[in-house]
């Protein structure tokens, strides 16, 4: 309804017309919502209803209520420590993705001008190089045969390859890395385009040295993006069961990778649920920081 | 002075990130030509043979079509339902918005085991045999919120007024949309179902939990690499890159057209 139609209409049919509207609208979501309700909520309640009950393995249930499967999870030694190694892994990656993409955000927003878009469109086209491929490329680079090897060879630093650069858990790292600084890039790159230039003109004509406007303009006003891709890599990586396979030695056993296994390997599908839910758990209490910090910066 | 020599140290340290991003993926596109067998170095010279032994493999060929029919489906889906979802959101104007706006973005807050796994619980619950429709199903959820953010986001900056004043003209909410809305939407719609594709193209963590016995091209890549014995990956490798980069270059374009 436009502004016009409802003052000669009267504010009466006016109201109920926007009512009628925002119902109609409302409708249009239908289609999405039904989607989102049949194969996210009703399988992720599922989902929960089955970690509460009993296990046989071989994909046998028996439904009878148990806490069991959340208990044995949190008590059994094994998964302490894989899940210290899983949640390690994954904070190391992102703080590394954040050391290694916020320079190279700052130079590609604030020391590129006709280049910038060109290396934005770089980092895309890394983002959605498929993931797979960007995994197995890691093969021809650390492998025995790979680049590293044979540069070492070439300048005579190693008679015999390096073996333990591949199925390590640092080959993993190296991955999650390669696989998740596109994402960190971007977001942060967006972050610091939202900045306005005369922002930091001003700041550098009151007398403010070079690094002083980087932290006192630039890095409080890129802190909800840098909170948000650090969540986001930690999230992901933590959740990731392919890498650790394709990449991680014997000992590179993740939590994702546990719950894969009691889901395909052992079809003790409760004890998987309930390890997932615990893990969702962590992730949750990551978001909720992140917003946190949000409302703490006022934006 | 120092200002300079510091854009210098940031340059190089830039580069050093691009080269750490490309140079692997590279190397595979390299080793992809190679004339022997090896995996790796040294490169032996140019030749084909890879390509052709991928084009003349019925595995290959096999997940090839399962991935894009998968693909194609999901981009249906996720194209209809996602654009009315942006559609609405944006149009709604009410505090519940932004409920549903978040609503929409979960899926992408979640990593894909947890979806994973969900759905097949579900699945096996509801004893319905693992396929490309369970599968497509997967790629559906996880896709829906990347191509209504790209949807919902050049619905938020063209002016409502045009769709207002074509129905204040008399033109019906259909003709409007036919008219109004979706000729001014299309190519940002068009971008949201190139990264739906590519996305789909690409998925490995849900897949692998809801396609049953059938192989998609990333997890036929999968069990290749698991393996580790077939020379022909670095050439279908090579085709799986080349076939998201053509994507995105066609998402570029119509982001492009948005943004002039």
């Amino acid at each position: 309804m436009s502004a016009a139609a409802e003052t000669t209409a009267g504010a009466a049919p006016g109201v109920r017309a926007t009512k009628r509207r925002r119902r109609s609208v409302l409708l249009l979501a239908t289609p999405a919502l039904l989607v989102l309700g049949l194969a996210l909520l009703v399988p992720i309640l599922y989902l929960l209803y089955q970690s509460f009950i009993v296990g046989l393995g071989y994909g046998q249930l028996q439904n009878s209520f148990t806490l069991s499967n959340y208990t044995d999870a949190l008590k059994d030694p094994v998964n302490r420590s894989i899940a210290i190694r899983t949640f390690s892994l994954a904070a190391l990656t992102a703080t590394i993705c954040i050391l290694l993409g916020y320079p190279a955000s700052f130079f590609i927003t604030f020391r590129l001008r006709r280049a910038r878009n060109l290396a934005l469109f770089l980092v895309v086209v890394s983002l959605f190089t498929s993931y797979l491929v960007r995994l197995y490329a890691w093969y021809t680079v650390l492998g025995k045969d790979g680049l590293i090897n044979t540069a070492l060879k070439t300048l005579h630093l190693i008679d015999a390859p390096i073996g333990f650069l591949l199925f390590s858990k640092w080959a993993v790292l190296i991955a999650f890395v390669n696989v998740f600084l596109p994402f960190t890039i971007l977001i942060l790159a967006s972050a610091m385009q939202s900045i306005p230039s005369e922002l930091l003109e001003n700041s550098r004509d009151l007398g403010a040295s070079a690094f002083q406007s980087f932290t006192k303009v630039v890095l409080p006003l890129t802190t909800p993006g840098l909170v948000a891709a650090f969540a986001y890599t930690f999230v992901l990586t933590s959740g990731d069961y392919i890498t650790p396979a394709l990449l991680g030695g014997k000992q590179s056993q993740t939590l994702a990778s546990i719950v894969r296994d009691e889901f395909v390997t052992f079809g003790n599908q409760p004890a998987g649920a309930a390890l997932s839910f615990l893990m969702v758990l962590v992730f949750a209490v990551v978001y909720i920081a992140v917003s946190q910090t949000r409302r703490y910066k006022g934006l | 002075m120092s200002a300079r020599r510091q854009s210098w140290g940031l340059a190089f340290y830039t580069a050093f990130v691009f080269a750490f991003l490309f140079v692997p993926v590279l190397m595979v596109v390299l080793f992809s030509f190679n004339k022997t067998a090896s995996f790796t170095f040294p490169f032996h010279g140019w030749s084909f043979q890879w390509y052709r032994s991928v084009f003349s493999s019925p595995d290959y060929r096999g997940a090839i079509w399962a991935s894009l029919k998968v693909a194609l489906v999901t981009v249906l889906i996720v194209a209809s339902i996602g654009t009315l979802a942006a559609i609405a959101v944006t149009r709604y104007t009410s505090r519940g918005r932004e409920v549903l706006r978040s609503v929409f973005l979960v899926p992408a807050a979640l990593p894909g085991l947890f979806l994973g796994i969900a759905l097949l619980s579900l699945f096996i619950r509801t004893k319905t045999d693992l396929s490309l429709g369970t599968a497509t199903v997967g790629h559906v959820i996880y896709t829906l919120p990347y191509f209504f953010l790209v949807a919902s986001s050049r619905l938020l900056r063209f002016d409502p007024l045009l769709e207002e004043s074509a129905r204040d003209l008399g033109a019906s909410w259909w003709t409007t949309f036919r008219k109004v809305t979706l000729p001014i939407i299309a190519p940002a719609l068009i971008a949201g179902a190139l990264v739906v594709f590519s996305l789909s193209w690409d998925e490995v963590l849900i897949t692998f939990f809801t396609i049953g016995s059938q192989n998609t091209l990333p997890l036929l890549i999968y069990s290749k690499v698991k393996q580790a014995s077939d020379p022909s990956i670095n050439a279908i490798s090579t085709l799986l890159l080349t076939g998201s980069l053509v994507f995105i270059v066609g998402v570029r374009k119509f982001v492009v057209d948005i943004q002039s």
